[in-house]
């Protein structure tokens, strides 16, 4: 893979064709499954199985999205669900309704709700999410059964109407294909817009989401809202398609089959969920031999969801494709004759960082304590200190992932103190992590390509596609990895994997670099590859704060240093005079 | 895939029929008259299942023995509901797509009924059902035939018990917010209103509660001297029976089916005794319930309930209707069936109204310490 | 005043019941970080076990109890081999939908060996309940409450006592830290599975007299208790009491004076209060991960 100097270096990346013609195959399979369904003659049975899957699976790839590519639980699917299917029972019989308005009101209900339910909730995460979302959904449902004045309770709605233009059923099936089918790609194809890359980013690494730039909190929250909004979408053409709901099919029950569908299939791609959503809706129908034992059916099922999670953990359609990446050779990235240009923002006069008063305890715990640092801009400055000196500490409340308790933080001239790491990062902060966090599940140039996302990034124009592409190649080829751009993160060495972190940094042009302990781990080799870099990309006048133990390291790539013991400021200079301080020899010797 | 209907036993047909199969199963067309059937072959109902699908049986043999109608033998064909309203729309739907199906049975469960109704509507076919629920025959839905007595009446044989044999005028009445509870409690406090009779008390509760004390105390608490109920699941009766008479509440109690079904029985034990209980099928009742009893007890071995008269008396009616309209034309059967007066059935004498009631009255049983024992039946003719 | 004694005995007696599947839930979590979706029915499978065992084999009612408890010990142990030992380097996703699945497994194995049908289950005491001036007081709730009383004290005594005890608390507090210190943890967290397993076995035998034994009775009360770990601090065993009792009051008064239909929707109602106004203020625990 090292033969760089065998490719034809080319000045830019070729653009590629829209997107819409690329994809002109999937809009012909597309209009064929439309034309089929409206054409072919079902009967009532057959009918309503490819009904209530194509519905479904309206409502699965919304849990796709949250699930899938944000990794956030949603065990209210349902209650989306039923939002929409209400809308449009109610809407068409009760209220006498236009269909259309019944199903658009439907959805923006379930945006709402899951908008709300999320802006409340998401902060939390993992389990209490999931608990949450029980939650809404059991009061969801007693509301549906008890509210008889407005949802006319267990009886449930019927005669629910469908728009004119398809009042047949096989009109209106068609429809429901047209529909699943523009949803799906539009699924399909969210992982590589912005929004998509952040929530992958979101589900990979949290931390390292926020610290690239990403609002990893509204990111959630959209994803939610998508999958709330695909809910009612589902439910509201079930509610048409059926014409007869009543509150047992939106319950918890129903809930966890959507959650199992999705699983199933494959909780990352719409495809595997469309798989999922069929096979859950077919099994039962084929295996209906083993109902004649109650229980018996259900039991299998849930062993099934058991081995599934232990032995296909990506689902049907995550194992086809993994398998089929296994064989099939990734493509080596376009050698690109671009170089890397690093150009710092400089607003703020000479000092790129300072810092005064900075403070974090932990209830009495005092981890950092009134420590003052500035760095310069240009060159390298170092803090260092023996474990335990707040270091890491200093370094997280100066990222945002720790509230300071007080001083006071200026970037570049900006006042940061109080904000959130994605504002920070937008301000001109870039970092890495002592024990690395790239987004795991995406190649090399993906994540790389998140730090060129950088809001206020001003090296990629308007940050189109081929712009940002661009610039996460040269970033690549700057730490020398370029041509390996495509592969997943997993295939590299781990001091590989450090030096495509500093990349991502690198590519968002940031105004100054934090970098954590960039050596630890690295053998000898590696750690003077690390010490060019830092050569390199101080001379393009990018400012790098740096922690490491690594005193070879630190002494001939600093040029100034603070030193920190015990949360307190104990030295600060340049780095020869700081070295030989005497309380620097005593704290790093024990000799007090 | 050459695959006759004939060969199945119905209920197996219903498990091993892969979709892909209907398709050409359907061609084949014998010379019988065929009767679709909807039961919950799996799934909490499975058992219930069981006694439907017996008690049908057990009325097509007997007519084929007699020599079927119109000269040709009934054949059953029964596919899985699983006691849900999705299951029971594909149930039916795969029944429906077989155009020589001339009639159907439904389900017991009013909330299923409500859900295929649109497609039988569609289908214009006959549907013989047992569901309780009074709107379910007042849709404007031509095609539904109820073969038990609906809610209206289960409420009004209550509140004329009570009222006028048991002589009390303060009511407590409780039931479940599910479909039929809900139908159940309004039929009764209407009833209840025409006697004028108070009420103390309306009370509804959530299925699967773990606790009545909240009720208890309330019914307690309203002063009422009579309670009436509809309860869904037994595990809620026995939980609210036990804590009604630890709580001190002796009032007279007169329930709905459930309250002497054999579940509630078991779970609630002596809790129950001297409770009153209304019901459809009651086997001392009338010699066409007696005579059913015996023939059901001689095939199955066991006493059959409810869930077995009604689909027996469907098939009887819906054989009595296409022999006497001599067709198996829809409408034809349509009109015969709404034109079957006194006759006499295992759950009572069927006389059909307008709206495709059958049954227009209830048993009343007792609960003699722990023995169901028929009390009377009252009937009304409106 | 009556009124408020009988509804505050019944509440408490709901609220023991809500507390003592939560003692399960938090165990779990200390030790994992993952919540057990399965909780419940380890409620449910031990009365069945004690409904063969006591009614059908007619054996004595003590042995069955033992019998029953010794059967969850199994369950805990399988389902900690089967569901959480192969996930356990896998985040917590996969994990909770892992026992989702075992608890859809285990209501329904139940249901297709034993059938939808209820079942009765005898109490302990032959008197079904004592009149205390205007207070009923149901004896199967008054054990149920000594029982809560006697867990409380006997948690208590082991994690603080004992050695085995100690070594659960330092396995669920650091395991890094525990495993150097040459604690077995994957022997503690198989330890506490079953512990768990008993803990809910217990929970299930104790109510299943009360409610009667059925498919569903593990899973409404295991979610409610799920919510009552959440109201009295995560990861907290006192909290866990103080939580379901304060739900089982909270829902007999709500029934009592606000809506019986919606009884259920108050703690969850309660639940989403507290997650979405208080949620650090409860749990005591950051909520962020550690950079």
């Amino acid at each position: 893979m090292s033969s760089t100097d065998q490719i034809q270096p080319v000045a830019a990346l070729p653009r590629p064709k829209p997107l819409l013609l690329r994809h002109a195959p999937y809009f012909i399979a597309a209009a064929a499954l439309v034309f089929l369904a409206a054409s072919m003659r079902f009967d009532g049975y057959i009918l309503n199985i490819l009904m209530q899957a194509t519905t479904f699976a309206i409502a699965v790839f919304g849990l796709s999205v949250v699930l899938g590519l944000c990794g956030q639980i949603n065990l209210a699917q349902a209650a989306f669900f039923g939002f929409g299917a209400y809308a449009v029972g109610l809407g068409t019989t009760d209220y006498q309704l236009n269909y259309w308005i019944c199903l658009f009101g439907g959805c923006i209900m379930a945006l709402v709700a899951g908008a709300v339910l999320g802006l409340s909730t998401l902060r939390l995460g993992g389990h209490y999410l999931a608990m949450v979302t029980i939650s809404f959904q059991q009061i969801v449902t007693l509301v549906m059964i008890n509210a008889i004045w407005l949802t006319k309770g267990p009886d449930g709605v019927s005669r629910i109407g469908r728009p004119s233009l398809f009042t047949s059923s096989q009109s209106y099936l068609a429809f429901c294909v047209a529909v699943l089918a523009i949803v799906g790609y539009m699924v399909w194809h969210l992982p590589d817009t912005r929004l998509g890359r952040a929530m992958r980013a979101v589900r990979d690494n949290e931390l390292a989401a926020g610290v690239n730039g990403i609002d990893v909190f509204r990111t959630k929250v959209t994803a939610f809202a998508i999958s709330a909004v695909l809910g009612g979408l589902g439910g509201g053409l079930f509610a048409g398609g059926f014409a007869y709901i009543s509150p047992d099919q939106f319950s918890f029950a129903e809930s966890i089959v959507f959650l199992t569908m999705s699983l199933l299939g494959g909780v990352a791609s719409p495809i595997g969920s469309a798989i999922g959503t069929g096979l859950l809706i077919l099994i039962p129908e084929w295996l209906r031999f083993l109902k004649s034992v109650p229980g018996l059916y259900l039991a299998i099922y849930g062993l099934s969801v058991i081995l599934i999670i232990r032995f296909m953990p990506d689902g049907i359609w995550g194992f086809v494709t993994a398998a089929y990446d296994r064989i099939r050779a990734r493509k080596p990235a376009p050698a690109i004759g671009i170089p890397l240009v690093l150009k710092p923002a400089a607003t703020g006069g000479d000092m790129v960082l300072e810092v005064t008063g900075l403070s974090k305890h932990f209830g009495g715990l005092k981890a950092v304590d009134q420590v003052d640092i500035a760095v310069h801009r240009g060159g390298v400055h170092a803090l260092i200190g023996p474990n335990g000196s707040g270091k890491t500490t200093t370094l997280n409340v100066l990222s945002g992932l720790y509230e300071a308790t007080a001083g006071k933080v200026l970037l570049d001239g900006t006042d940061v103190t109080t904000m959130p790491p994605h504002l920070r990062t937008a301000a001109g902060l870039g970092r890495t992590f002592q024990n690395i966090r790239l987004f795991r599940s995406m190649t090399a140039l993906e994540n790389v390509v998140i730090g060129a996302e950088r809001p206020g990034n001003t090296m990629v124009g308007r940050g189109d596609a081929t712009a940002l592409t661009e610039r996460a190649l040269a970033a690549l080829t700057f730490v020398g990895l370029g041509p390996r751009a495509n592969e997943l993160i997993t295939s590299f060495s781990y001091g590989h994997q450090r030096l495509i972190e500093i990349a991502r940094a690198l590519a968002a042009n940031p105004t100054l670099l934090l970098l954590d302990e960039p050596a630890a781990g690295l053998n000898s080799s590696e750690k003077l590859e690390l010490h060019e870099l830092l050569k390199r990309i101080a001379a393009q006048g990018l400012t790098i704060l740096i922690i490491d133990h690594d005193m070879t390291l630190v002494s001939e790539a600093a040029q100034h240093i603070t030193v920190l013991n015990f949360g307190r400021r104990i030295a600060d200079g340049e780095s020869m005079a700081v070295l030989r301080h005497p309380d620097v020899v005593s704290a790093y010797l024990g000799t007090d | 895939m050459t695959l006759t209907r004939r060969g199945f036993t119905a209920g197996v047909a219903a498990g091993l029929a892969a979709p892909y199969i209907i398709g050409s199963a359907r061609a084949q067309s014998g010379g019988t008259i065929k009767i679709g059937m909807c039961a919950p072959i799996t799934g909490p109902a499975a058992e219930a299942g069981k006694y439907a699908t017996g008690g049908a049986k057990l009325a097509v043999e007997a007519i084929n023995k007699a020599g079927g109608v119109l000269g040709k033998q009934l054949e059953l064909i029964i596919e899985d509901d699983q006691i849900t309203n999705p299951g029971i729309v594909l149930a039916f739907s795969k029944l429906a797509a077989q155009p020589d199906i001339v009639g159907f049975l439904g389900s017991i469960r009013s909330t299923q009924v409500h859900a295929m109704a649109p497609d039988v509507m569609k289908l214009g076919k006959p549907v013989m059902f047992g569901g309780t629920d009074p709107n379910l025959t007042k849709l404007g839905n031509p095609w539904l035939f109820r073969f038990r007595p609906n809610d209206s009446y289960s409420g009004r044989v209550i509140a004329d018990y009570g009222v006028k044999t048991l002589g009390k005028k303060k009511w407590a009445v409780l039931h479940s917010t599910d479909a039929f509870g809900t139908a159940g409690g309004k039929a009764l406090t209407e009833a209840l209103g025409k006697l004028d009779a108070t009420i103390a008390i309306d009370q509804g509760y959530a299925n699967q509660s773990q606790d009545f004390t909240p009720v208890v105390l309330a019914i307690k608490q309203s002063g009422a001297d009579i309670l009436g109920s509809y309860f869904t699941f037994e595990n809620d009766l026995g939980i609210f029976a036990r804590q009604l008479r630890q709580l001190g509440v002796n009032i007279p109690w007169v329930g709905s089916p459930s309250i002497v079904n054999v579940t509630a029985l078991k779970l609630a034990g002596p809790a129950l005794y001297g409770t009153y209980g209304v019901a459809d099928y009651a086997e001392e009742s009338t010699p066409g319930a007696k005579a059913f009893g015996k023939a059901y007890r001689e095939a199955y071995k066991v006493a059959p309930d409810n869930q077995s008269s009604w689909p027996f008396d469907a098939v009887n009616v819906l054989a009595l209707a296409i022999k006497n309209a001599g067709s198996t034309d829809p409408q034809k059967i349509r009109e015969a069936i709404v034109a079957i007066k006194k006759y006499p059935g295992a759950e009572g004498e069927y006389n059909f109204d307008k709206n495709g009631d059958g049954l227009h009255g209830y048993n009343i049983v007792k609960n003699d310490k722990g023995n169901i024992v028929f009390d009377k039946h009252i009937e009304f003719d409106d | 005043m009556d009124l408020v004694l009988q509804l505050l005995f019944t509440g408490i007696g709901i609220g023991a019941v809500y507390a003592l599947v939560a003692l399960g839930f938090v165990l779990i979590f200390r030790a994992t970080n993952v919540v057990n979706f399965a909780q419940g029915e380890f409620s449910m499978v031990a009365a069945y076990i004690m409904v063969v065992c006591a009614v059908d084999l007619a054996l004595p009612y003590w042995l069955s109890f033992i019998i029953a408890l010794a059967g969850m010990a199994v369950v805990g142990l399988v389902f900690n081999l089967g569901v959480y030992y192969p996930l356990r380097h896998r985040t917590y996703l996969p994990v909770i939908i892992a026992t989702i699945g075992a608890s859809i497994l285990m209501a329904n194995g139940v249901l297709a060996l034993y059938g939808p049908q209820p079942q009765v289950l005898p109490g302990w005491f032959e008197t079904p309940g004592i009149q205390l001036g205007p207070v009923y007081l149901d004896s199967q709730y008054l054990l149920i409450i000594a029982v809560t009383v006697v867990l409380v004290i006997f948690n208590y005594w082991f994690f603080e006592h004992t050695m085995l005890g100690k070594k659960l608390q330092a396995t669920s507090q650091d395991k890094e830290m525990a495993s150097l210190l040459g604690i077995s943890v994957s022997t503690m967290i198989m330890i506490t599975f079953i512990y768990s397993a008993v803990l809910g076995g217990l929970a299930g035998l104790l109510v299943a007299p009360l409610l009667f034994v059925s498919i569903q009775m593990g899973s409404t009360i295991a979610l409610k208790a799920f919510a009552a770990t959440i109201i009295g601090g995560f990861g907290d065993v006192a909290g866990a009491i103080i939580g379901g009792l304060a739900l089982g009051i909270i829902e007999t008064f709500g029934a009592a004076y606000i809506s019986v239909p919606y009884k259920d929707g108050f703690a969850f109602l309660v639940l989403v209060l507290f997650l979405v106004f208080r949620p650090q203020g409860i749990f005591g625990e950051r909520v962020a991960e550690k950079a």
